[in-house]
């Protein structure tokens, strides 16, 4: 169980956590909710008693009882899981024996099971382990093999020899997550801390996790969530703090966020995507053309457009006499040897905004970079109006390259660190349409006035911006070009709800083709005209969003729905 | 701050020592012997230690910088076309055979080259330069690849920016910096090559003033005037060792 009294965490003189005080139960579940910065991440490595370089803390942090900010906290009573597991894992090593070494460190603590408790009384009755040291001997390592079966299999994963052989990068984006989570729990934790779980993952693989982490909290483990997944904390949590800038704006169970009485953790409930039951009734948040019908994408297999999009002004943008404005036709691409995508059709009429959705490694990614000529595929073309990109970036001359522009996931390593946010997006209109650095630098100035991004920011460094606004920048470069077509690849996984919204109604009101990449199908959905589902390179279902939503033919599809249908509490 | 001061006095000896040179006496003593009018004690030639001192460090810091100068300009060129070229061929072409050159020891590659050619400075430059080019060529091919994939550099390209510049503008800073920080350990090597190729009597002729022959033409005589060894090779360490904090400390103040 935890216990905090009054934490303040403090940098130079200003405080980013104040007087926060909780206690979590055994078993209970507390959700920490708020945007970033809010100190979500302080309080919850406060737990570890640990603290950034440059944060002091003070308070009292107690965890089953022992002192966490005290000289004698005992290792791996509290486990963590990073964010992004992937940066957490080893690369160059075996998972199996990372594992066992993090067991014969924290020594074999008794787990949420019972059988745990027995080998912790082996590991007692042979001594091979001397407490920290890294000898560890026969019966040690029998111990250890045996922490690390039970950790892998509370986290769902396999614990036969070729699992434990693998490297990380051989494990799905899911997989790695419980493989975090397998590295908390080998050491047997009283509290593990969950640094945004669910981000990133697809809804049938954050369903699986939720359920895993649902099955260790009945076992006994208290579970602290850092995160702004709201589903999740609904599903999971018996406890919810919301915080904003380090200040405490509400706390109590989980029936906060059914009635908040906060106006922040109202702004922040409205910010969640509209759930699917809602898309359908309602329709999207925003329709992007009120009164404008079906813009067809044609079903999957068959290649063309079975309605012209002529004679809907505004729209349109020119398309001459029933030309579509992108055309892909038998699009294969690999890596290496192994096949990223299945050859590929697909047909976009101008004007409409289609979602791309599928699980992680589905060729979602792979597909938006062969759009925009950074992935060479092995086969097909692509056609915006008709006319034949190249498939190489190299062989794009710039009007090819002004045709289809992207935006990338991380805003942060979009940009160059070391040159001013405007200069940067400048740069494309003068390059691409041939403006003066002065005039280009004025119109770079102009819209990223109207994308919401301050004026007085721009002319700092990509660092001195938030992610939300340097998201924005990202598009302002992209649409300096006015591209034909803008690939939009996870550009809001990397942020926070509420600038999430502010992004997709900043997109939905953009006048362009667009093709949202995302796992989150419901944010898609609110936004796409159509869908297109992937999977494992194929593409399995392709259509308008509310027939495809009501009425989904692919199995992979509809569990995805069911997934989502289910997370939603009524 | 220590950095600093350990690459400036030596530096500062080499680049300011031929001019203070005169001031010491030039008239030869007996050798190994120390006493007024030689603060530093004679060499085994009976000449004044302190001015050979201030005289032999520009040949060090001169040969050492040329050799990494050309070792530098080798390796970018040979990393950078591995790194640019899309056919995986030629990269493999370009880069297999300094992993052989990496497999060998750099003194042996000395050794074996000074028995095969005419000895002399130019040989050390060349070989130096040569021995220390592996180790830069596939920094710098890992470092580019590693910039030229990011989402910036790509972002870069589809702005329209041509390849050479996105190289200018963003690869080269972001590859300045672990070059940086690998810099103090490729200087060290080359100070430490060239010294050894002086000390073993294949590069400079054994009469000349130069710290590392000095080193070795004073050995014999270590227990007599210690002073005559201890001088030459304390500045080669305070240069070599003041070079690797300084480089380490460039490489944590950038960002």
């Amino acid at each position: 169980m935890i216990e905090l009294h009054e934490l303040v965490a403090i940098v130079g003189s200003t405080s980013i956590v104040e007087n926060v005080s909780l206690q979590v139960p055994a078993g209970g579940v507390l959700a920490l909710v708020g945007e970033s910065g809010s100190g979500k991440t302080t309080t919850g490595l406060a737990l570890l008693g640990e603290a950034r370089p440059g944060v002091a803390l003070t308070g009292r942090i107690l965890v089953d009882g022992y002192d966490m900010l005290g000289a004698r906290r005992p290792r791996g009573l509290v486990g963590y899981v990073p964010q992004h597991p992937a940066a957490a894992l080893n690369p160059a090593r075996r998972v199996g024996g990372v594992l066992a070494e993090l067991a014969a460190v924290g020594g074999a603590r008794s787990g949420p099971d019972a059988s745990a408790a027995e080998g912790r009384r082996r590991a007692g009755a042979d001594g091979a382990r001397q407490p920290g040291g890294w000898t560890v001997g026969r019966g040690g390592r029998a111990v250890a093999r045996e922490a690390v079966g039970r950790a892998l299999s509370a986290a769902q994963l396999a614990t036969d020899r070729e699992t434990l052989r693998r490297y990380p990068h051989q494990f799905s984006g899911g997989q790695q997550q419980r493989l975090a989570l397998a590295g908390a729990l080998v050491g047997g934790p009283k509290v593990v801390v969950l640094d945004e779980p669910t981000t990133g993952l697809d809804p049938v693989t954050r369903r699986a996790v939720l359920d895993e982490l649902a099955a260790l909290a009945a076992a006994g483990l208290t579970l602290v969530l850092l995160t702004h997944d709201l589903g999740a904390v609904r599903a999971l949590a018996s406890q919810v703090l919301v915080l904003r800038r380090g200040r405490v704006v509400e706390q109590g169970t989980a029936s906060v966020l059914a009635a908040p009485t906060h106006p922040y953790t109202r702004e922040l409930v409205e910010a969640e995507p509209r759930r699917i039951r809602e898309l359908v009734e309602v329709g999207p948040r925003v329709t992007r053309e009120p009164g404008d019908e079906p813009r067809n994408v044609g079903e999957a297999g068959s290649h063309t457009a079975r309605e012209s999009v002529d004679g809907e002004p505004g729209v349109t943008r020119g398309a001459g006499g029933g030309v579509p404005l992108l055309e892909v036709s038998g699009l294969t691409a690999h890596y290496g040897r192994r096949a990223a995508l299945a050859p590929l059709d697909l047909v976009l009429p101008a004007g409409s905004c289609l979602g791309v959705v599928g699980a992680s490694g589905s060729g979602k990614t792979t597909l938006g970079r062969c759009l925009a000529g950074l992935h060479a595929p092995t086969t097909g073309e692509v056609r915006v109006r008709g006319e034949v990109l190249p498939g190489r970036l190299d062989q794009r001359d710039l009007p090819h390259r002004r045709r289809v522009q992207y935006v990338f996931q991380d805003p942060h390593a979009s940009f160059d660190p070391r040159r001013p946010v405007l200069e940067q997006v400048a740069r494309t209109a003068v390059l691409l349409r041939g403006l003066t650095p002065d005039t280009a630098r004025a119109e770079a100035d102009a819209l990223l006035t109207r994308l919401g991004v301050a004026p007085g920011t721009t002319g700092r460094r990509p660092a001195g911006l938030s992610g939300g606004e340097l998201q924005r920048a990202a598009i302002a470069r992209a649409l300096l070009a006015e591209p034909d077509v803008l690939v939009c690849d996870e550009i809001t996984s990397a942020l926070d709800p509420l600038t999430q919204a502010g992004l997709m109604d900043l997109l939905t009101g953009l006048d362009l083709t667009l093709i949202l990449i995302s796992h989150d199908l419901p944010l898609v959905a609110g936004a796409a005209d159509h869908l297109a589902v992937l999977a494992d390179g194929h593409l399995v279902e392709h259509g308008r969003t509310a027939t495809l939503l009501t009425d989904p033919r692919h199995p992979l599809t509809r569990a995805q729905l069911d997934a989502l249908a289910e997370q939603e509490v009524p | 701050m220590v950095a600093g001061a350990l690459v400036a006095v030596p530096t500062l000896v080499a680049v300011a020592g031929p001019l203070l040179a005169p001031l010491t006496t030039a008239q030869r003593g007996i050798a190994y012997w120390s006493g007024p009018g030689y603060p530093l004690g004679t060499d085994s030639l009976g000449r004044d230690v302190l001015g050979l001192v201030l005289r032999g460090g520009a040949s060090v810091l001169l040969l050492a910088a040329t050799a990494s100068l050309v070792a530098y300009a080798l390796g970018a060129l040979v990393g950078l076309a591995a790194a640019g070229t899309r056919r995986r061929w030629l990269d493999e072409l370009l880069m297999r055979p300094l992993d052989v050159l990496l497999a060998v020891p750099a003194l042996l590659v000395l050794l074996l080259v000074a028995s095969l050619t005419d000895r002399g400075v130019g040989m050390v430059v060349v070989v130096v330069a040569v021995v220390n080019t592996p180790a830069i060529a596939r920094l710098i091919r890992a470092a580019t690849l590693d910039a030229v994939r990011r989402p910036a550099a790509e972002a870069m390209l589809l702005q329209g920016e041509p390849r050479w510049r996105v190289y200018a503008v963003f690869v080269a800073r972001e590859v300045a910096r672990p070059l940086l920080a690998d810099a103090g350990t490729r200087l060290t090597t080359a100070v430490y090559l060239v010294g050894a190729a002086n000390f073993l009597g294949v590069g400079l002729p054994p009469g000349s003033a130069d710290w590392a022959v000095l080193v070795d033409r004073n050995r014999a005589g270590l227990l007599l005037q210690p002073w005559a060894v201890l001088a030459p090779a304390i500045l080669i360490v305070a240069l070599t060792v003041g070079m690797n904090l300084l480089a380490d400390d460039l490489t944590r103040r950038r960002r």
